[in-house]
């Protein structure tokens, strides 16, 4: 019976989250609009025809501007840029979600460690985060990329392990504040070891904060991809809004005014990260009270 | 008899100024900045010769070569060593200033590092400069009106810009702006060779690369700055403030201001790396002759040495920066000084 | 001749996102010239409310309604410049905990002499304003020199001074102090009372402090007004206020700070269900717990400095002491939170090791100063309750475990509370669920770290009763860790006197507090507010 008490409780905080969540209506904006685009995303291959992704096999003329058959116009090699874009949010999506659960994993880890036991291997961990965080993070993401062998393994990899200083640096600070509340005195006095602190109080105190920061670093992982791919490190058998806009580049198609060909992937990418921004920010408010009027 | 407990002895001794002398404080920063350094050398040392295979085959890829040219060229760049051998070689190098020699430019990359260092740092002071006065003075005035229309747009607008990948803010002005400013490079090769006409050609050069990376970059700072202020705003010393008959922006300018400003400093300095980051997009948009292009060259080729290089030269860069930042920080804040 | 302050029928109420909420309503209250009030109070009876509005520095979301005349003159209706010109000059404020009141990155001196400069007729040079900041530092005894201190270099007590000299900056008639002496030591408390007093009668100024301590009023105060939920209840001079309060909740309050010394409140703190009284059975004689030559140093700081301790069973010892004192390292220490430097502590003979730590902390238990606190706000009070059991894997029926604990606690009916969060309690019921959280692992000690400091005062009879109950009824010893010499009179049967990390006196509560020995001792005697000198016999 009293795990059914815990459980209502459970479900009317989420209740009493997911209220407070929907007030904010740029958060939840962001929420509709990001739901759509992954649901886009998943279906592309059903709702579309991946043949026309084939550069041999391209539809239309290079560079052709927005017209009936292509609403957003072609690539250099003829191909349909609103094909190109839907498909391309795959790939960024992907790398993305995939590269923010690395960084946030090793963040996490690394950050209640840092907080939790003190002296050395906090000043180890300390040292190495903040060794970390200085680091220019897409000069190291380049050289990851320019030493491993190209594909989306290394993106993921090179966004993963250069971005999770400051989810570190985070947690660490959430971790400090939450050890220093007298309940964790009193868990101590009580007999409770240290796997007992960090899984019954820290963890459980420092995870919204950490839910609330991933979707921030999902937005950050999707721009660090695009840029890398910009820089001709991407995968070049798969198609990503950074590596259109390379192409757009490389090919002269910005120079000539190819406009329609540089909009449609850059602007993918200030939508759905700024989706995931907002969306992060009401997070925050929900989970950081204190924040609440600030965004 | 109260007199034996003097009130000065009943000081908690936690609220008790400490003692902790600078020159200590400086000591501690600096070895921490030199093992930063030492760290970031040997990181670059490990990551290039991390390569799968032979940095040679990856040289040599597309060309026909004899087992005789891919032997010196084993011998010139050191890799026939064994690989402490060649650590030492790479330290005892760095140590004189020798980054190694260029494969791409076949120069020495520390002369090639000296050349566009001038560009990048005209460019990256350029925005920086303007991006912190601008977000700064945003970010106070959106905060102190939180809610307002003022506050909603400029927050609005900075975080649109937030998530604007800078390379494509760069691309979207080319189009934009369609020949009226330069596309690429620093001068006219026609500009006169004084000084006023070089200045002009340089600055007309500059305005594209300077408000593609100020865009991102204020927006930043003006979030930082408004947060920031934020969180003083329901301080109680400016209560204090307002009871002694202030005028609201006196509280604002006096009291308010000054509290949120040094978070907002650090965070200036700690963000750097990102300024770096912007750099190197930026200047192969507008092929601005800079550490930024560098790195493109050198990781189109790609160019081991070079890439080694101008990796130690600007990880060092946000280290020594840092280093600056925390001991400004501890001038600004009294509150640091005395610990 | 106007009143310097009368207030008519004052009303505020608060806008908030669940509806509003009447803070304060239909106060009114008159003060003359020179004279002083003191308002009384507990935690969101208003007091700090009515404070703030008189010279309108309540937030945006208050609604102030009646009249406010400073001097004949409204506040509620003046224009903003006269407002500004009004503030501080004719009426300002010393804030509750100068720690945050003060802007921590300017210099003291700067802090002091802004209003000066601001209010000044015509523009004062700076020598001008230098020597009235130097004139200012002197009338509340700090050297003139600290004028270039920032907050932060200050003790509390100076910080509170340097708000004292900042009120009195541009000369004016009315002083407004919200618990200005609410975080510092007694004998600190005491220096600043007596410097508030000295500066009020020499400068005809008159005052208006605000407090939840009737004692500290009472020490000040020509009048006193209690207020309750938003309104006063009761209003008289200060003296008969104290000697035979009228309305329920002044009685209340008054017995949260008993008089040392009064065999009426000697165990019998103010409660609701009077205790028995005591049984004559003097404590048993074999220990539970002690320290032998117990040190703690940090570095060159020598938080417990060699001490000698014992707790018996079924007794209860109080440790008195001022903050910096060591007396909450040496509670860390004696529960194992923290390595002592040297020493031993020993529970019934054995001393204590980091093998036998958690068997050890099923005998002696923490009970914290702040409930809201020492809660985790996630936890219901079923798995605050569970959590001590569940560590140590007690064997039995967990939930009749807890409801046991709830019920010795005396939370009834328990099943009521099981599901509640912390944030659904009072601060009385919280500490309540600390206590039973202790009680759920049966102890033998309890160790409690300012058990009622934070709590309001009519729940503080409450939880010492609990806590003589558990005592008389668990045999529980008990270890009272304090700063309130009333509280060691009401409950304790020893006191020590801790003192720069040292005991200076132990004995029982008679002996010490009615006969001290120490200095230390007589000079936190002769420091509670309204005290007489120590009895002398």
């Amino acid at each position: 019976m009293t795990a059914a008490i815990v459980w209502q409780r459970r479900r009317a905080a989420a209740a009493g989250v997911w209220r407070e969540f929907a007030a904010n209506r740029g958060g939840l904006a962001g929420l509709v609009i990001l739901a759509v685009i992954v649901l886009l995303a998943v279906l592309a291959p059903v709702i579309t025809d991946p043949s026309g992704l084939d550069v041999t096999n391209a539809p239309g003329r290079p560079l052709q501007p927005p017209s009936g058959r292509f609403p957003l116009g072609t690539d250099i090699d003829g191909r349909s840029v609103l094909l190109l874009t839907l498909w391309g949010a795959r790939v960024s999506l992907l790398v993305g979600f995939a590269a923010t659960i690395l960084s946030v994993l090793i963040g996490t880890i690394v950050g209640i460690a840092a907080g939790h036991f003190g002296r050395w291997v906090a000043g180890i961990l300390l040292r190495l985060t903040d060794f970390f965080l200085v680091l220019p993070s897409l000069v190291l993401a380049i050289a990851l990329s320019t030493v491993l062998p190209q594909g989306i393994a290394t993106i993921i990899l090179a966004v993963g392990v250069t971005s999770w200083p400051t989810t570190a640096r985070l947690v660490r600070a959430q971790t400090l504040t939450i050890e220093s509340r007298p309940y964790i005195e009193r868990a101590k006095a009580l007999g409770g070891g240290h796997l007992h602190i960090v899984g019954k109080h820290v963890l459980p105190g420092v995870l919204p904060l950490v839910l609330a920061n991933t979707t921030l670093v999902v937005g950050n992982s999707i721009i660090a991809e695009s840029t890398l791919s910009f820089l001709g490190l991407g995968d070049p058998s798969a198609v990503s809004w950074g590596s259109m806009l390379q192409r757009a580049l490389s090919s002269g198609a910005v120079t000539g005014g190819a406009w329609w060909y540089l909009l449609p992937p850059g602007l993918a990418i200030v939508v759905i990260v700024l989706c995931f921004t907002l969306v992060g920010r009401a997070l925050e408010t929900v989970v950081n009270p204190r924040l609440k009027g600030h965004s | 008899m109260t007199d034996t407990l003097a009130a000065a002895e009943l000081i908690d001794p936690d609220e008790r100024p400490g003692r902790t002398g600078t020159a200590r404080f400086l000591l501690g920063k600096l070895g921490g900045a030199v093992t930063s350094l030492l760290l970031v050398a040997a990181l670059g040392f490990l990551l290039f010769r991390l390569i799968p295979g032979d940095p040679v085959s990856t040289l040599t890829k597309d060309r026909p070569t004899s087992p005789e040219q891919i032997a010196d060229l084993r011998a010139r760049l050191g890799v026939d060593k064994p690989l402490w051998q060649q650590f030492l070689d790479y330290v005892g190098g760095l140590a004189r200033g020798d980054l190694g020699t260029s494969f791409g430019y076949n120069r020495p990359v520390a002369d090639l590092i000296a050349e566009r260092f001038w560009p990048t740092l005209l460019l990256v002071g350029t925005a920086t400069l303007l991006a912190v006065t601008i977000g700064l003075w945003l970010g106070v005035r959106a905060a102190w009106r939180r809610g307002s229309a003022f506050d909603r747009t400029q927050t609005g607008i900075a975080l649109t810009l937030w998530s604007v990948p800078q390379f494509w803010l760069g691309l979207l002005l080319l189009i934009a702006t369609h020949g009226l400013f330069p596309s690429g490079g620093m001068r006219s090769p026609d500009a006169g060779p004084g000084f006023f006409a070089q200045a002009g050609t340089i600055a007309y050069h500059l305005v594209l690369p300077c408000v593609t990376l100020l865009a991102v970059l204020y927006a930043q700072y003006m979030l930082v700055m408004r947060s920031s202020l934020l969180g003083e705003m329901d301080a109680e010393y400016l209560t204090t403030a307002r009871a002694k008959g202030l005028r609201d922006d006196l509280v604002r300018r006096r009291h308010a201001v000054p509290n949120a400003l040094l978070p907002t400093v650090t965070l200036v300095f700690l963000q750097f790396g990102m300024v770096v980051s912007g750099t190197v997009t930026v200047e192969t948009v507008f092929s601005w002759p800079g550490l930024g292009l560098l790195t493109y060259e050198a990781l189109r080729v790609p160019d081991l040495p070079l890439l080694q290089g101008v990796f130690l030269v600007l990880a060092g860069s946000v280290i020594v920066m840092n280093l600056i930042a925390e001991v400004l920080y501890r001038v600004l804040d009294p509150r640091v000084r005395a610990r | 001749m106007s009143p310097l302050l009368e207030l008519k029928n004052l009303g505020v109420t608060y806008r908030t996102g669940s509806g509003e909420i009447e803070a304060v309503r239909d106060v009114h209250l008159r003060l003359e010239p020179g004279d002083t009030l003191g308002v009384a109070g507990e935690s969101g009876s208003g007091k700090s409310t009515v404070a703030m509005s008189v010279l309108r520095l309540l937030p945006k979301s208050a609604r102030v309604s009646g009249e406010i005349l400073l001097d004949g003159e409204d506040v509620t209706t003046m224009r903003w410049g006269r407002l500004r010109a009004v503030r501080w000059a004719e009426a300002s404020i010393v804030f509750q905990g100068a720690m945050h009141a003060l802007n921590p990155v300017r210099r003291i001196g700067a802090q002091i002499a802004e209003p000066i400069r601001l209010h000044a007729e015509k523009p004062l040079s700076e020598a001008e304003v230098g020597a009235r900041v130097a004139d200012l530092l002197d009338q509340v005894d700090l050297p003139v020199a600290r004028a270039g201190a920032y907050p932060h270099e200050l003790s509390g007590g100076q910080k509170q001074r340097v708000m004292i000299a900042m009120a009195l900056a541009c000369r004016p008639r009315l002083i407004i102090a919200d618990e200005p002496t609410t975080a510092l030591d007694v004998i600190v408390q005491a220096q600043v009372l007596d410097l508030v007093s000295r500066l009020v009668a020499e400068q005809r100024l008159g005052l208006v402090m605000i407090s939840h301590d009737l004692s500290v009023l009472a020490a000040t105060c020509a009048r006193i007004a209690v207020m309750y939920q938003g309104e006063v209840v009761e209003e008289g001079p200060g003296k008969e206020l104290m000697a035979a309060p009228k309305h329920e909740h002044t009685r209340a309050l008054a017995a949260a700070f008993p008089t040392v010394g009064d065999p009426v409140s000697r165990f019998a703190p103010a409660t609701s269900t009077p205790l028995p009284p005591e049984p004559e059975t003097p404590p048993a004689p074999d220990v539970l717990l002690a320290a032998r030559d117990l040190r703690v140093s940090y570095g060159t700081l020598h938080a417990v400095a060699g001490v000698d301790l014992e707790v018996r069973r079924n007794e209860i010892v109080a440790l008195v002491g001022q903050s910096g004192s060591g007396k909450t390292t040496l509670a860390r220490t004696l529960l194992g939170l923290q390595k002592p430097t040297s020493g031993q502590v020993l529970f019934e003979g054995t001393p204590l090791t980091a093998r036998g730590l958690k068997a050890y902390r099923r005998q002696v238990q923490l009970v914290l100063q702040d409930p809201a606190s020492a809660l985790n706000p996630r936890h219901t009070v079923y798995e605050a309750v569970a959590e001590g059991p569940r560590i140590h894997g007690l064997p039995g029926d967990e939930r009749q475990i807890v409801i046991d604990a709830l019920e010795s606690a005396e939370l009834r009916p328990a099943e009521r509370f099981l599901s509640r969060l912390p944030h659904e309690l009072s601060g009385g019921q919280r500490q309540r669920v600390v206590i039973a959280g202790a009680l759920a692992l049966r102890p033998s000690v309890l160790v409690a770290d300012e058990p009622v400091a934070s709590l309001d005062a009519s729940v503080r009879g409450e939880i010492l009763g609990l806590l003589l109950r558990l005592r008389r009824e668990l045999g529980l010893a008990g270890l009272v860790i304090t700063h309130d010499l009333g509280l060691a009179w009401n409950i304790a049967d020893r006191v020590a006197v801790m003192y720069r990390g040292e005991l200076v006196e132990v004995g029982t509560v008679e002996e010490v507090l009615l006969t001290p020995a120490h200095d230390y001792t007589k000079a936190l005697l002769a420091a509670l507010p309204g005290a007489t000198e120590p009895a002398e016999k």
